[in-house]
Formats: structure tokens, sequence, C-alpha cells
């Protein structure tokens, strides 16, 4: 029912399959989600299609929606308003069928401390109808040698690759990953960055991944949902959102009387033609810088924190979908 | 050498949990779901899956035993279960007195006592606490996430209560029985008795525990609420000694709660009739213990039941994140 009623509108807010998979319906499909507590809005309208077999990051700073959202296609919040399908089925209805399908990590658990290793994840096994077997799922994560080993001793990495294996033992299509890698030393979390990469990569599972970390979101996600102040703000590929961000590059050098200039600019080429041509030579200390990822990033995150209700967003996010297609 | 065995057993039940589920009941997903086709990794096998609610009770008994096994072996825990017990005997050897106006001996009296508050303790403090200290730490908010996972759960819980029950029991009375000439019931009545208010005593305080169990903070603050009124019950509803020795008010009071009728209907079982006098009614008013019993048990499910549902939908990864840093943040403060 969900899929059937596409108004022409939500196209330009969403993005399309990705090329050469048929995917008749999203994995999850969100239309104007809404959602407040008391008077406060928390979420403003979120629109947001995932495709089987896409890793998406929902990226945004702590306090901008992020949790509320996946929260509620977990379904274990309510949502205010919105049209919500996760696998097809309203979170808020969904059933043990249902919940068989979707894997869960959070970075909040500590669970089952006294349980061991292989016995927990084996005794997680028989909840399922189709369960992973469980010797090859620890291989898979890299704790077989922990098999035997209490869940409480593990390290940080080892315990969040524990509830990765936990949460991937009923063969979920769609996996939920809560700020999965805080908190952890840089090869732990190159370790678990593969370990994503290759669940999507050979398993074909469906990931959300939200994160506050920028590089992961670039790292990991075939889309990356820019969450601010309850709205999303940007979408696209990592590249995508780059070369979006590219439309304003700086430029930087240093002017014949000595004083260090620089100017905003859509076209650094004709600005830096110029430049020589005022001077007649070389252009002292000239740098042209094409901000990143995370310039984009932060100038979103700063300008929402001045003024919380721009109406520039969805012109904003019509715009990078208009590119796309374009492109 | 712990860890051998364990893994050992765990991977038994793996192999038969997968054989019998291949063999047993053919059944195609629940009727009116949607269940679009899946994905070809998870597709050879489609054919036999057990009736989920089979599995589920299935996850539920071996989590009980998983839980039971884990209790069994974990010293301090087990300790503090057993020091209850050690209390009891040496409490029984050092009583060498009469129960007033008898000659019952007053240490049956106080093991009598002791077998109803264990059980007691059993369903008001243990529970809770365990219950309490799994949703801080997620394991309900993972069962909440997994197929089933509730029912499991409370099924497993069940179990683990009642082997606790009936582990503590059997030793109290076996050892007290052995060591101290503690009491044993007479005749098959005497253990008809035992049973049923056994039964019943746990089914008065057990979903009540439950649904103090749902609704308390934390495990550092829970333990601090619960001992006082278990405390306060323990002295005042006769199980230690007789009822007669206090004021009648307090008798009264005590006479609203379970403990007071589950240590008399005990006494019933455990003692000789003879001990009737010491009685304040001059009888053991069994069927008085049966309906309070059953109205505590009553009253226990009508709370147990919502507020558990409620603590099981209230359970988030935000939630249980925010009670982590509450909790870090005042054991920083406390330290």
């Amino acid at each position: 029912m969900t899929t059937t009623d596409h108004q022409p509108a939500d196209q330009a807010v969403t993005t399309p399959a990705p090329t050469g998979s048929p995917a008749p319906q999203p994995v999850i499909r969100v239309r104007d989600l809404r959602m407040s507590y008391g008077g406060a809005h928390v979420l403003h309208g979120i629109d947001l299609d995932i495709h089987r077999g896409e890793i998406v990051a929902l990226l945004g700073p702590n306090g901008a929606g992020k949790t509320t959202t996946v929260e509620i296609l977990e379904g274990f919040r309510q949502r205010s308003a919105g049209e919500v399908a996760v696998l097809g089925t309203d979170p808020a209805r969904g059933d043990d069928a249902w919940r068989a399908r979707i894997g869960l990590v959070l970075q909040s658990w500590r669970d089952h401390r006294r349980w061991q290793v292989a016995e927990l994840l084996t005794h997680f096994a028989t909840y399922y109808p189709q369960p992973r077997d469980p010797a090859e799922l620890l291989a898979l994560v890299g704790l077989t040698e922990q098999a035997r080993q209490q869940v409480d001793r593990l390290s940080g990495g080892q315990r969040r690759r524990l509830d990765v294996a936990l949460a991937i033992v009923g063969r979920p299509e769609l996996l939920f990953l809560d700020e999965p890698t805080t908190g952890f030393d840089p090869e732990a979390r190159r370790d678990f960055h593969d370990l994503v990469e290759r669940l999507a990569r050979d398993e074909g599972v469906t990931i959300l991944l939200t994160t506050h970390d920028l590089a992961e979101a670039e790292r990991l996600a075939d889309r990356i949902a820019m969450l601010v102040n309850g709205r999303i703000r940007a979408h696209g590929t990592p590249s995508e959102l780059a070369r979006r961000a590219a439309a304003q590059a700086e430029v930087r050098w240093t002017a014949p009387d000595g004083t260090a200039r620089r100017e905003r600019t859509e076209d650094p080429s004709q600005l830096v033609w110029e430049l020589h041509q005022e001077t007649g030579g070389p252009v002292a200390d000239l740098e042209v810088r094409r901000p990143t990822l995370e310039d984009t990033y932060l100038h979103m995150v700063h300008r929402d924190a001045g003024d919380g209700t721009g109406t520039t967003d969805a012109s904003e996010a019509g715009a990078s979908d208009g590119e796309k297609r374009a492109a | 050498m712990r860890g051998t065995d364990v893994t050992a057993g765990t991977d038994t039940t793996a192999t038969t949990g997968t054989t019998e589920g291949a063999g047993t009941t053919r059944t195609t997903p629940p009727a009116g779901t949607t269940v679009p086709a899946r994905p070809t990794a998870a597709a050879p096998g489609d054919t036999a899956a057990p009736h989920p609610r089979r599995r589920h009770w299935r996850a539920g008994v071996l989590r009980g035993g998983i839980e039971l096994r884990h209790l069994l072996r974990n010293p301090k825990e087990l300790s503090g279960h057993l020091v209850n017990v050690v209390v009891a005997l040496v409490l029984a050897g050092y009583l060498s007195d009469k129960v007033p106006g008898t000659q019952v001996p007053m240490a049956h009296l106080t093991l009598s006592g002791f077998a109803a508050y264990l059980l007691f303790q059993i369903g008001l403090v243990n529970l809770p606490q365990i219950l309490v200290t799994e949703r801080e730490e997620g394991a309900l908010l993972r069962l909440r996430a997994t197929p089933g996972g509730i029912p499991a759960y409370l099924v497993a819980k069940s179990l683990l209560v009642v082997a606790m029950a009936f582990g503590t029991l059997v030793l109290l009375l076996g050892t007290a029985a052995l060591l101290v000439d503690g009491p044993l019931p007479h005749g098959p009545g005497g253990w008809l008795t035992l049973l049923w208010v056994s039964v019943l005593g746990l089914l008065a305080v057990v979903p009540l525990g439950a649904a103090i169990g749902a609704v308390l903070p934390n495990p550092r603050e829970a333990l601090a609420l619960i001992m006082l009124p278990v405390m306060t019950l323990l002295i005042t509803s006769g199980a230690m000694f007789p009822l007669s020795a206090l004021p009648e008010m307090v008798q009264k009071i005590a006479s609203v709660f379970p403990l007071k009728w589950m240590a008399q209907g005990l006494r019933s079982a455990l003692l000789p009739d003879a001990a009737r006098a010491a009685e304040p009614a001059g009888s053991w008013e069994l069927p008085t213990v049966a309906l309070i019993l059953t109205a505590w048990a009553v009253l226990g499910f009508l709370l147990a039941i919502p507020l558990l549902r409620r603590a099981a939908r209230r359970e988030s990864g935000s939630r249980l994140a925010e009670r982590h840093r509450k909790a870090s943040l005042s054991g920083g403060r406390g330290v």
C-alpha cells in the first residue's frame, strides 16, 4: 500500500534506486516524518528512501534527531505524524515476523555479561526460523578465539562485533547500526568498518548507520543524509555532497602590498586568471581550496545553529537531487 | 576449566536444536503477514521451521536453564542465597526453648518462618533485582528486538524463580532436618500443604516482584527501596517468633501482607497440630491463607502485566544510554 501511492512531489526529495538494481519497493520509505515531545518539535518532516543493499549514513551532530528517527524506524518509538514503511510494514505495528527480518546494533548495549560468547550467540540463534551457524558467524566477526570467553571480558571493539553477530544471526535483511564505533581505537574502528562493508557486499544486507563521525560516513556509506535540527539538509553520495560543496571554493593569496587576501567564489579558475592578469605575473601564496565534505557539514550545522527555521532546505534538497538527475 | 564444559553443552544444544527444527512441525509463515521473498542467502531451509510459538517456548526453556547454570556457577551470587540458609541453621541450632504453651521446639517455628521468608525474598527481592539489572544492561531491549524474545524471557524467569524456590526449600529443610533436627511435614497431608502453600505463596509474590522490577529506577536504588519494607514485614509477620508477642495493631497491619500467611501456612505443614495453640486464632486458618494468597496473586498479575508491558515498550537505545549516563554521573559523584 505504501509503494503504490507515490506522489510526484515525493520524487523530488528522494533518490532513485542505485542503477542496475530493480528495486520496486524501498527497504525503508519515510515521508514527512514529524516528531514532537510536548511542544518541542524534534523532527520537521523527514523524507528518506533506502533501497536494498545500500549502506546509508544518517549523519548529524548530537541532538539533530538521528536517534529519534532511527528509533521510530526500529519500532521503539511512536511518531507524531508522517508515513513510515520499513520492509513494507509500519514499524509501529511490526510483529515478530517483521522483527526477525531486522537486526540492531546499539552502542549502549552491555547485557548478558555473564554469558560466554558462543553460548550467547547459539542461544539467540534459537529465536529465529533460519539462523546462521554460530561458529561461522564467530569467524565472520573475528571472535573465534573468544568463543569461550565471558562477554564482560571482551574489549569494546570485540563487544561491538559480538553485537553485530547477534544482530545478524537471524539473517536480517536490514541492519541498524547506532553510532557503532563510538569510543573505538583506530584499529578497532578499521576492523569494524571492514566487517560492515563485507556484510553489505557479500550478504546484501541493507544498512542504516547513524554517526556523528563524518569520516565514518564517508568511508562506509553509499549515500549520506545530513540531519540537522530535525531536517535532512543534504542528501546524496559522498562525492555528490562534496561536489555540491565545491560550488563555493576559497581562494587565498597575498596581495602585492603584502596583505593576506581571501575570497569565496563559484569559479576559482576565473578568479585566479583575473589575479594573474592584475599582478601581471605569479600570484604570491596562491591557494585554491575546494571545501571538503567536512566543510559543507560544519557549514550546515553552524548555519542551522543560527536560525532553526530556514525554508531553504526543501529547495536545497531538491536542488541536490536535481543536480544528480541532470548528471 | 569452567569454560570448557559450558561451551560443549551449548554446542550440543545447538545441534539438537537445528535437527529438531528440521524434522518437526512444518508451517508456512503466519497467515496475514506479508512476507516478501527472503533474500537468496536465507532461502535454503525455507522448507521446515518449527512453529514460532514453539520455538519461543523452547528458547525460554533453554534460557532458563542457562541462567540457572550461571547462577550456580557464580560463587558470589550463590553465596548470597546460601548465607540465608546458614543463618537459619545457626539460629535454629541456638534456640533451645519451646513455643510458648506447647512442646514444639522454637527452632521449628523459626525454620518454618525462614522457609516462608526465603520464598518471599525470591519473589520480592531477588526477582526485582534481576529485572532491574537486566533492564539497565539492555537485555530486555535486546529481547524486545528479538522475535519472541519477551515471551521467552518470561518463561525463563519463571523457571528460574521456581528452581530457586525449590532449591532453597530443599536445601533449608533438608539440611535443617539432618543437622539441627529441623521440622519436616507429618504424613502426606503435611507434604501436600507444604506444596500448595509454597506454590500459592510464590504466585502471590512473584508477579508482584515482577511489577516492582518493572518500575524501580536502577539496581542501586532498587535494593534500598525494597529492603526496608521487606525487613519490616519480616519482623512484624510472626515468621521468626510467635505473632502473639506483637502489639495487636502491628499484627493487623502485617496480616494484610502475604508473608504472615505464607509463614502460617508453612507452619501448618511443618509443625505438629499441637502448635496451633500458639497461633493468634488458635487454628491454622488454612482457608484464609488460601484466600489471601490468591488475592495477592490476582493483584500481582493485574499489576505486573501492564507494568511489564510498559517497561518493555519503553525500552529503547536512547533511554538506555540516558540511564547509563546518569548512573556514571551518580557513580562518579559517589566515589
